[in-house]
């Protein structure tokens, strides 16, 4: 078996065992959130007789390790229930909001790192001057604020007093897009019209700056201190000594091997961009799991917030996979290390 | 040119194209209105003021409420007549759905049949009938197990489906019926509304288009196409409507925001008549087990100041002061110009002749934790309780936690806040949930009140039939729940949109055109829209 094989079984196996872990966590706290799931659906007018009823539905007069039982038993057979919140299956909740919340952390993650790491190159490049100094408040900035403070901001400076950018939705509500994938910003390319492509990435534009931005700053801080570092190799000042330009020293020989450390933080951070999305989901109205996941878990909706958490869960564990692989693309020494002994 | 140079010329390229792009934009010939919950579509499972709205626009109804006074006024009926329990319907021959199937009665009895089956929403509320029967296509009984007066204006939450189209969309499931089209009507409408859906998205949006073949025809002004959008946050929804881009707000935005928008030109629209703020006293814990320390609650509250709590702006309040237990326009109720007032000499003397010392005890006053306005309810009680002597412990309780608290009295605190509606304009459907004694303990009953006049009163409501009888037996009763205060009755609710200035919705600005119905001034086929 080739060393990046066995990565994956290893990273795959423990992957597994961490999701089955996290269900039967998750389905006990929902469980401890306080209210009956059951008067919480039927609403404040249901009879007393309606809730005892749907309790006898849900199960939820079963001892929880039953309750556990029959949650195993449907998700084998790919059921999730039914949320009680939107009364659908909750896989088509799911498959209705994940693409939108996907697409927008997508985009928040390449605005991250195409903004993130020449932001982190540049000060690393002028380290000491006015530009340096200007990158560092700036990233400052983008760290020490949450999304949802940024995306106010953002909305008041962009869309309410300079009235560039919308404030709601994925796209103008004159589009009939044909979803095919979910991500519009594919569908509409699918679809061969550009306008509409456009019109959504004018959409996505601001929430998913808003989003980035504290992955911008993290990202631009640890390149610069990582660049800062190597810069001080001895091979950098041989490089030098050569002739070879700024430019192709910073990004050939500086950049690469400082990228190693920033590319498990922006790992860590593009993940937990699917649970800050939240908020900047509800500032910009955007149709997204996130927004669905804490609407869910205020009306106890035990199905959906299983549902939702496993599949954040499952595209956490599925990130982190993806990075551990660049990582051991980019550093052999991680992949040697998985060769038998 | 240097790197970061190139980033910032491309960067700046960017943002000009997007400006440039922005212009393009525009919308028009659409109503775009925000509501904060999920829009249930199924008719059986509908309950909350989305729904409502939904419901109104897509579906037609037997009867309407009579618009500007109580009462009920035929719509897909053309008259009724009533025979001890029996009710019977002549129903209109030129009404088509938007299939283009005929309606018939058999269409009343399936609908009714239905909602009695689920057992979901608002069904509760036809738990008295005990079937329906077709006499012929344009003839339909309704047989009740005992006399109940505000039968008729139930009808008004009874929602006529398509038969036909639902029968050829049942999906698998228990018994002959399968799911009952619940799959199908979860997504799809089957009504004969001046309205149909085009897309609907429980969190997002729901669509609809306006129906050419409504039965009494649609305004050639009238929107053409609504946009009902699920939980926007509140500054969205004030930079869409700044922008243009939105008509009307949700009910819940906050009073500061709606200020700022009337501030900036923004019209407010209002809905009452339906429904009212209480402040609802645990009748079995001491101190407030003793009616004396009940009315000098209610005697030192004070009941202006809730109202300036409340206000949008100078005009214009969420509420106005209550003048009894039933609010202004509804059976019964108090005429304008007997406002309840803050007296706190009677306050003192009703305190005097209460058993209790209020020194000793301390008052928890709760509030729900998703309803911000409540805190500062509860500090005004504090300092208006404090005052006779009581010390107060403000308790903030999450809806969910509230709810399973108060299903034992010792769980429930003293005083708990509330806005209940009367979900069919009757006061029946208002008060006999708060205060019958066979309902004691749920959310809308944390009085546990066991008064055997009231309880008399009530079933009087239920049982008399005659309008006039009727207006005196729940006059009677709001004379009694306010000798007894059971609650306080701190202010009737008045629901504001703030609304653009190309919509003009005559059931939301005019009384003499409103409903009395919660959601039902959201008739789309009443309003205009400029283009």
């Amino acid at each position: 078996m080739s060393s990046i094989l066995r990565l994956i079984v290893q990273r795959i196996s423990l992957a597994l065992i961490v999701l089955i872990g996290v269900s039967m966590l998750i389905f006990a706290i929902a469980r401890l959130i306080p209210g009956d799931p059951a008067r919480i659906a039927l609403g404040p007018n249901a009879t007393v007789e309606q809730v005892e009823i749907l309790r006898e539905t849900l199960h939820l007069n079963d001892p929880i390790y039953l309750q556990y039982g029959y949650f195993v038993r449907d998700i084998s057979q790919g059921d999730l229930g039914v949320s009680l919140y939107t009364n659908r299956p909750v896989t088509t909740d799911i498959a209705q909001f994940l693409p939108a919340t996907l697409e927008l952390v997508i985009v928040a993650g390449i605005m991250m790192i195409c903004i993130g790491l020449p932001l982190g190159m540049i000060s690393a490049r002028y380290k000491g001057q006015f530009i340096d100094n200007l990158l560092r408040v700036v990233s400052l900035l983008g760290v020490s604020a949450p999304s949802f403070v940024w995306a106010v901001i953002l909305m008041l400076l962009f869309a309410y007093f300079l009235p560039i950018f919308p404030v709601a939705g994925r796209i103008e509500d004159t589009y009939v897009i044909k979803a095919v994938t979910g991500f519009l910003l594919i569908d509409t390319l699918i679809d061969g019209n550009i306008d509409a492509f456009f019109n959504a990435f004018w959409h996505i534009f601001l929430p998913a700056f808003a989003l980035s931005l504290s992955g911008i700053g993290q990202a631009a801080r640890l390149t610069r201190a990582n660049m800062i570092e190597t810069y001080n190799k001895p091979y950098i000042e041989m490089m030098r000594a050569y002739g070879v330009s700024p430019f192709r020293i910073a990004s050939r020989y500086a950049f690469k091997p400082s990228l190693i450390p920033s590319l498990t933080i922006i790992g860590l951070d593009f993940a937990a961009m699917l649970g800050n999305a939240f908020l900047v989901e509800a500032v910009f109205a955007w149709p997204g799991l996130s927004r669905y996941g804490v609407a869910v878990i205020l009306r106890k909706d035990l199905n959906a917030i299983v549902g939702t958490v496993l599949i954040i869960s499952l595209t956490f564990v599925l990130v982190n996979i993806i990075v551990d692989l660049l990582i051991a693309f980019l550093n052999p020494r991680i992949r040697y290390s998985q060769r038998p002994k | 040119m240097k790197f970061y140079q190139k980033f910032k010329i491309s960067l700046l390229a960017i943002l000009v194209a997007l400006l440039g792009y922005s212009v393009q934009a525009s919308a028009g010939g659409t109503l775009r209105i925000d509501e904060v919950a999920v829009g249930e579509l199924d008719p059986g499972k509908a309950s909350d003021y989305a729904d409502s709205i939904l419901m109104f626009n897509v579906y037609d109804t037997l009867i309407l409420p009579v618009q500007g006074g109580p009462g009920s006024a035929p719509h897909l009926a053309t008259s009724w007549s009533q025979d001890g329990n029996t009710y019977t319907f002549a129903l209109r021959k030129d009404v088509k759905f938007q299939s283009g199937n005929l309606f018939t009665a058999e269409d009343v009895v399936f609908s009714l049949d239905r909602m009695k089956a689920l057992g979901s929403g608002l069904s509760y509320l036809f738990t008295v009938v005990d079937s329906a029967t077709a006499i012929d296509n344009s003839t339909v009984q309704f047989n009740l197990s005992k006399t109940y007066a505000p039968f008729i204006s139930s009808l008004v939450r009874l929602p006529i489906i398509d038969k036909k189209l639902v029968m050829k969309n049942l999906a698998d499931g228990d018994g002959e019926m399968g799911d009952w089209g619940q799959a199908y009507l979860s997504q799809n409408s089957a009504g004969s509304g001046a309205y149909r859906v085009t897309a609907h998205n429980p969190l997002e949006e729901t669509v609809m288009e306006k129906s050419s073949t409504y039965f009494l025809g649609v305004a050639s002004d009238a929107p053409n196409t609504v946009r009902l959008r699920y939980g926007l946050e509140a500054a969205t929804v004030r930079t869409l409507i700044a922008q243009g881009k939105h008509d009307i707000s949700s009910q819940w935005l906050p009073p500061e925001v709606m200020g700022a928008l009337a501030k900036e030109g923004a019209q407010l629209f209002s809905e009452s008549g339906t429904g009212a703020f209480y402040l609802k006293l645990n009748t079995t814990k001491a101190p407030l087990d003793d009616v004396n320390c009940r009315l000098a609650l209610a005697n030192a509250f004070d009941y202006e100041s809730v109202v300036k709590m409340i206000a949008i702006n100078d005009e214009v309040s969420s509420g106005r002061a209550a003048t009894g237990a039933i609010p202004v326009g509804m059976f019964g109720s108090n005429p304008v110009g007997q406002e309840l007032k803050q007296d706190m000499a009677a306050a003192k003397q009703h305190l005097a002749n209460c058993k209790y010392d209020a020194g000793d005890h301390t008052l928890e006053l709760s509030w729900i934790a998703e309803v911000a306005l409540e805190e500062r309810i509860a500090l005004l009680m504090l300092a208006n309780f404090t005052e006779l002597g009581f010390k107060g412990e403000i308790k903030k309780l999450p809806w969910a936690l509230f709810a399973e608290q108060v299903s034992k009295p010792e769980n429930t605190p003293h005083v708990s806040q509330l806005f209940v509606n009367a979900v069919t304009g009757d006061p029946d459907t208002l008060i006999y949930g708060m205060y019958h004694s066979s309902n004691p303990g749920t959310w809308q009953s944390p009085e546990y009140l066991d008064d055997a006049a009231v309880d008399v009163l009530l079933d009087a409501g239920r049982s008399v039939t005659s309008a006039s009888k009727r207006e005196q037996v729940y006059a009677g009763l709001n004379n009694r729940l306010m000798a007894i205060a059971a609650s306080v009755y701190a202010f009737d609710r008045q629901s504001i949109f703030a609304a653009s200035n190309r919509v003009s919705a005559p059931a939301l600005t005019n009384p003499a055109d409103a409903f009395g119905l919660d959601g039902m001034g959201f008739s789309f086929r009443l309003m205009s829209v400029k283009d």
